[in-house]
Formats: C-alpha cells, sequence, structure tokens
C-alpha cells in the first residue's frame, strides 16, 4: 500500500459504512416512532414519565444499577423472561420512546426490571416497602443505605419515616434521591398492549387446507 | 556501581530508540500505575457479587460505580496509555525515523492521565455516562479527545515522514488505531452524551462503540506489535505476508458491525443482531490470515517476550472463535446477561494485555536503554499472568454457564442462582488476586529499571541499548 489517501478513504469508508448503516438504518425505522393509542383503553402508551421518576432515572444510572439488572423482556420462547414473570410479551423500542436514556442492561444477577412497577401494583407493594427494601438489602443485593439520612427527631416523625433503624430520638428518613429512585422503579410499566410486540401466531394450517 | 559501566557507548546504538524514550517511557509508566489500579478495583469488585454487603456502605464504591471504575482504569488508563506508547513506536521504527513532535506527546500524556483520573473520581461521584465501555463523566470525553489527538501527532508525523513509500503492516494497524479512535469517540460523545439519539438507537451507537472500541483500537494496536516484533524475534519473513492486506481490511470493514451480537432479543431492529452474527463469521476470515502470517509465534523455544505475544495472540484468535459461536442464537439464549459475556470480554481485553505486556519487555530496553534488572521477574510475571488469566476467563465461563441455564430455568431463584455460581466466582476472585500480584511485580520491576536506569544517567554517560535493525 502506497497511496496514503486512498489508505485513509479505506479508513474513512468502513468506519463511515457502519456508522451510516446502523444509524441511519435504525432512524429510517424507529425514529418516527409515536406513542400508540389504544382505542379499548382510550389512552396512549407509553405514558409520559413523571418528572421525578426522570430524576430516579438519573440516580439509577448513577448508581449503575444496570450492571446488575436489565431492563428488556425477551420474547415469548427465547429465555424464560415470560416464565419468571417479568413480562407477558417482549419489550419494543416504542417502550423507551420517553426515556432520556432507557437502561437495556447488560447482566442478569438480579432480576429484569422493566416491569418492576406492574409487578408492584399488582402485588400492592407501597412506595415505603420499596424504600424498607432498598435500606435493608437481601443475600443477593447491597444495602443501599446511603440513600437515606438519620436525623434527630424534632417536633412530629415525619411522614416518609422508616419504621425501626433509627435509636431513640433519631428518624430514619430517605433522601430525594432515594424517593426519585423509588418514583423511577415504580414507573416501569409495560403492560399495555403494542401491535408490534403481539406474538406471532402462525396461520392456522387446518382451515387453510380445508378451504 | 559506576565502575561497572563500560567506558565508551557500545557499538551499534539507535538513537532514533533514545530520541523518543522518554516521553513513551512516561505513557508506559501511567498505563502501568493504572493497570495495578484497575486490576485492584477489578478485585474488590469480584468480591462484591458474592459478599453484597462488602463496601456497600460507601457510596463511592457501591458496585454498580466499582465496576465503571474498574472498567474505565483499565480501557483508557491502561490499555489507552500502553496502547498509545505501542503505536506510536511501531510507527517511529518503520517508519525509519525518531519520532518529530514528543513534546506533544507529554503535554497530552499529561492531560490523558488527568482526564482518567477526573472520569474515576467523577465515576465514584455518580457522574458516569452509563453505557458499557463508556462510562466516563461527560466533562471528561471532550479533555480526552483533545489529548489523544495530541498524544497521535507524532505517529500522524511519523506517518507522513517515513523513509520509505511503501508500508508495512504494522503501520496499517497502527495508523488506523491512531486515526480511528477520535472519530469513533466524539460520535459516540456527541450521540450518546452531547446530543443524546433516541430511546433504544442509544442502546445500539453504545455497542458500536464499545465493539470499535475493541476492533478498531484495541486490537490493531495489538496486531501492529505482533505484526512488528515478530519478524525482529524470529529474523525470518513474515510467511504468506501477501495476504495480511486482506486480513487488515476485513477486520476494519466488518469487525464495526459486531457490537450488535450483544443486542440478540434486544428492542432494536432484529436486523442489527443478524448483521452482527453474520458479520461474525465474515470476520473470522481476518483471524484466519493472521493465524497464517503469524503462525511462527507458536513454534517452540522462544523467549518470554515472544511466550507473552504467543499466548496473547492465541487468545486473540480464540476469542474470535468463541465469540462467533456464542453468538448464535441457540447459544445466546443461554450466555446472554451472564458471567459467559464477562469470560468473553475478559478473554478478548486479555490477549490485547498480554501482547501490549510482551511489547513493554521489548521496547523498554531499547527506550531507557540498559538491560531489564531481572529475567527471574519477567519469567515469574509471564507465568502469573497466563496462569491468573487462563483461570479468570475458565471460572467465569462456568459460572456464567451455570448462571444462563438456571436463568432459563423459571424453578431456580435467584438465591439459588448465586449460591450455585459461588464456588467460580470465588476461583475468579483468586485468579484476578493472582494477575493484581502479577501486574505489581510488572509495575515495581518497571519502576526499579527506570530509576535505575536514571540514577546511571546522572552518573556517567547512559548506556545505549545495543542493536542492530534493518527496517
Amino acid at each position: 500500500m502506497k497511496n496514503g489517501p486512498l489508505f485513509f478513504l479505506g479508513l474513512f469508508s468502513a468506519l463511515g459504512i457502519s456508522w451510516a448503516g446502523l444509524v441511519i438504518g435504525i432512524n429510517t425505522q424507529l425514529g418516527g416512532l409515536s406513542p400508540y393509542f389504544d382505542e379499548a383503553q382510550e389512552a396512549a402508551f407509553p405514558a409520559r414519565i413523571p418528572g421525578i421518576a426522570e430524576q430516579g432515572l438519573r440516580v439509577y444510572r448513577d448508581l449503575g444499577c444496570a450492571s446488575c439488572h436489565t431492563q428488556q423482556v425477551r420474547r415469548p420462547g427465547f429465555g424464560a423472561d415470560q416464565a419468571r414473570g417479568w413480562g407477558e410479551r417482549q419489550s419494543v423500542a416504542r417502550d423507551y420512546i420517553y426515556q432520556s436514556q432507557p437502561q437495556l442492561g447488560t447482566m442478569r444477577i438480579g432480576p429484569d426490571l422493566a416491569n418492576y412497577g406492574t409487578r408492584a401494583e399488582e402485588a400492592g407493594r407501597t412506595p415505603a416497602a420499596v424504600l424498607a427494601d432498598l435500606y435493608n438489602g437481601h443475600a443477593g443485593m447491597p444495602a443501599y443505605r446511603f440513600l437515606f439520612a438519620q436525623r434527630k427527631l424534632d417536633g412530629e416523625p415525619s411522614a416518609k419515616a422508616l419504621v425501626g433503624g433509627a435509636p431513640a430520638g433519631y428518624e430514619l428518613v430517605p433522601t430525594a434521591r432515594a424517593e426519585a429512585l423509588v418514583a423511577y422503579l415504580l414507573s416501569l410499566k409495560q403492560s399495555y398492549d403494542l401491535p408490534e410486540a403481539m406474538p406471532y401466531e402462525p396461520a392456522d394450517s387446518t382451515k387453510e387446507a380445508a378451504q | 556501581m559506576t565502575t561497572a559501566l563500560p567506558t565508551k557507548v557500545q557499538p551499534g546504538a539507535d538513537e532514533n530508540e533514545q530520541a523518543c524514550g522518554g516521553p513513551l517511557l512516561l505513557l508506559i509508566g501511567s498505563g502501568l500505575l493504572w493497570l495495578v489500579l484497575g486490576s485492584a478495583l477489578a478485585l474488590l469488585n469480584l468480591i462484591q457479587i458474592y459478599t453484597p454487603a462488602f463496601l456497600a456502605d460507601c457510596a463511592w464504591f457501591t458496585y454498580g460505580r466499582l465496576q465503571a471504575m474498574q472498567e474505565t482504569a483499565l480501557l483508557y488508563g491502561w490499555a489507552g496509555n500502553a496502547g498509545l506508547a505501542v503505536a506510536l513506536w511501531v510507527l517511529s521504527r518503520l517508519g525509519g525515523a525518531p519520532l518529530r513532535g514528543t513534546n506533544y506527546i507529554v503535554a497530552g500524556g499529561l492531560f490523558w492521565n488527568l482526564g482518567v483520573t477526573l472520569a474515576l473520581v467523577g465515576i465514584a461521584a455518580g457522574d458516569a455516562a452509563g453505557h458499557a465501555a463508556f462510562q466516563l463523566p461527560r466533562y471528561v470525553q471532550p479533555l480526552l479527545l483533545f489529548s489523544f489527538a495530541a498524544i497521535a501527532v507524532p505517529g500522524v508525523l511519523a506517518w507522513t515522514g517515513r523513509r520509505n513509500a511503501s508500508t508495512y503492516a504494522g503501520q496499517w494497524y497502527a495508523v488506523a488505531a491512531l486515526f480511528l479512535f477520535p472519530w469513533f469517540f466524539s460520535v459516540a460523545s456527541v450521540m450518546l452524551t452531547f446530543a443524546p439519539v433516541r430511546g433504544t438507537l442509544q442502546a445500539v451507537i453504545a455497542t458500536w462503540y464499545a465493539q470499535n472500541l475493541f476492533s478498531l483500537w484495541l486490537a490493531p494496536v495489538a496486531l501492529a506489535a505482533v505484526y512488528y516484533l515478530l519478524p525482529k524475534l524470529t529474523g525470518r519473513v513474515i510467511p504468506n505476508y501477501d495476504f495480511a492486506v486482506y486480513g487488515f481490511w476485513s477486520l476494519l470493514f466488518f469487525g464495526c458491525w459486531l457490537g450488535g451480537r450483544h443486542l440478540i432479543g434486544a428492542p432494536v431492529p432484529a436486523w442489527v443482531s443478524t448483521m452482527a452474527i453474520a458479520n461474525a463469521w465474515v470476520v473470522l476470515f481476518h483471524h484466519i490470515i493472521v493465524f497464517f502470517n503469524v503462525r511462527d509465534l507458536f513454534r517452540s523455544g522462544s523467549g518470554t517476550v515472544m511466550r507473552f505475544l504467543a499466548v496473547g495472540t492465541g487468545a486473540y484468535l480464540l476469542s474470535a472463535v468463541v465469540d462467533t459461536a456464542f453468538s448464535a442464537r441457540a447459544l445466546a439464549v443461554v450466555t446472554q446477561f451472564t458471567y459467559f459475556q464477562q469470560a468473553q470480554g475478559q478473554l478478548a481485553l486479555g490477549a490485547v494485555a498480554l501482547i501490549l505486556t510482551g511489547s513493554i519487555y521489548y521496547m523498554t530496553p531499547r527506550l531507557a536503554g540498559g538491560v531489564w534488572p531481572s529475567v527471574g521477574l519477567i519469567r515469574g510475571h509471564f507465568l502469573a499472568f497466563a496462569i491468573g488469566f487462563v483461570l479468570l476467563v475458565a471460572s467465569l465461563a462456568v459460572a456464567g454457564w451455570i448462571q444462563g441455564s438456571a436463568l432459563n430455568d423459571p424453578a431456580v431463584s435467584f438465591a439459588q442462582i448465586s449460591e450455585r455460581t459461588k464456588v467460580w466466582l470465588q476461583l475468579a476472585t483468586a485468579a484476578q488476586a493472582m494477575l493484581l500480584a502479577a501486574h505489581a511485580v510488572f509495575a515495581l520491576h518497571f519502576a526499579k529499571f527506570i530509576v535505575g536506569q536514571m540514577a546511571k544517567c546522572c552518573a556517567a554517560r547512559p548506556l545505549l541499548a545495543a542493536e542492530v535493525t534493518v527496517s
């Protein structure tokens, strides 16, 4: 190889082709995604994310929660995501259009959280219960005690204070970051139906044969 | 000890090498500091997996942040510094002239290391960007980009001012690495941080970037070293050299498509992962050519530098085969989201680290003059590195397979999974501890060498390395 400009043209096109292929290709497919209006429920999905949940997403990102938890349900039949109760259907790109930084994750040391909000709602878990979980941790997950503050009781105890955990005369309260994180976790719901996420059903071959 | 010094400069001393010694040694030395620090953080991080309470009360060292920190220290601190030093050195040697503009290396190197330090502190404080292999806080990204550009300037000068118009394989790989990194880095910086794209397209860009970091930066730097050093060490020409050019272009054109392997089943268009799986097979063409070119490495009876290169290149080739096999959906359904993928990552990065280490053992005496203080320490380092590396990859792979099979069985709870994988993760921890010890020995040996040379330099005329070079 003696031709310098040709060599650099080669380098340029090697990276340029992959970039253009991926970015332009996907942007054409996904760039125009808009919420889906479900006529039966008379609501559009996915729902917009409340501001506090958006703050919680940043806490989730800065603590690196994605290094143990994914937020992507794979299609039925590919892995045991449905059997583990992580979601009825696969996650699709439209589910994430309102998230400033989707936390798809790469590891499953802990369960998938794409539908954490749905599961918590079904189990009747209150934000206080989720906060207690964060404070206690358990065998597989570290406790996040630095998200809580212990402060001196001054008059009436705070309504948000955790039960136990603080010595007499003190109370244990979640920081704003902890509350935002919990609001974010409880906002994670992919329980609505989207047309592109319907499981593929092969045409009924017996019916066709009869015709 | 000054009496033991020879009174005159040894014949055959090559001024090219010493002229650029200091700045490159600065890069290597700081790279080694990051290697030790990164390995230590990786060790703590592994312990945290099966002992969640370990360091959990300290926000700075919570599992997720520590993982981002160790990854950043090793990728940008160690491989960044050492890779730049190796790439520049190969370009200077094959260009046939001393590096020009070495002040750029010093200035750029200082800012690069300042940037990595800031990145680690930033991640610990909660400013991570939140993408695998791209955790750098936003305020660090421009700093790293500009320092990289400064360090690469002498490389560009060595390329444009080369003595021969025709070029060698080592030069292609080194120039490609230096030229492409700033480009895909800035693309990722803009599209992920400063003007983030919408929704899951971010995940595609992030995997594209992470793959490029390996295929277009780490792997080319390592291959540049192998293609340059192999003929030097064996005294033989590279067999089937005519094919090397096809190997080069096939890595560049197809390697950057492989990122989608990590997005199988993810909420992105399915063709992204299909393209990646198909291209993984195409890129094997590159690996086959590299194998035929460098097969002399695998002959027995060679020095320690050769052994580092041989194990490293072997791991590089094996990693391609493993990555290709396990990108198939039938296997990915088990290994996806598990420690097995970490094993794959460690295999690829360890391959590069072994090659960089071998190159540093070869380069340093030629940059600083003199010889390594202890041959035994080099051999010991090789043994500990090789054993620790194999053990780490193997134990993570087994842990990952157990984890993946269990995840696909809904009857197995997460507590049971961590119980089943615990012993393998403990084995991985032992391997990581061994690697940390090996790297610490390496860094101390390097420090002793350099300090000794500096003392000699002050005491008498510097002792130049005796080596006859052809290229």
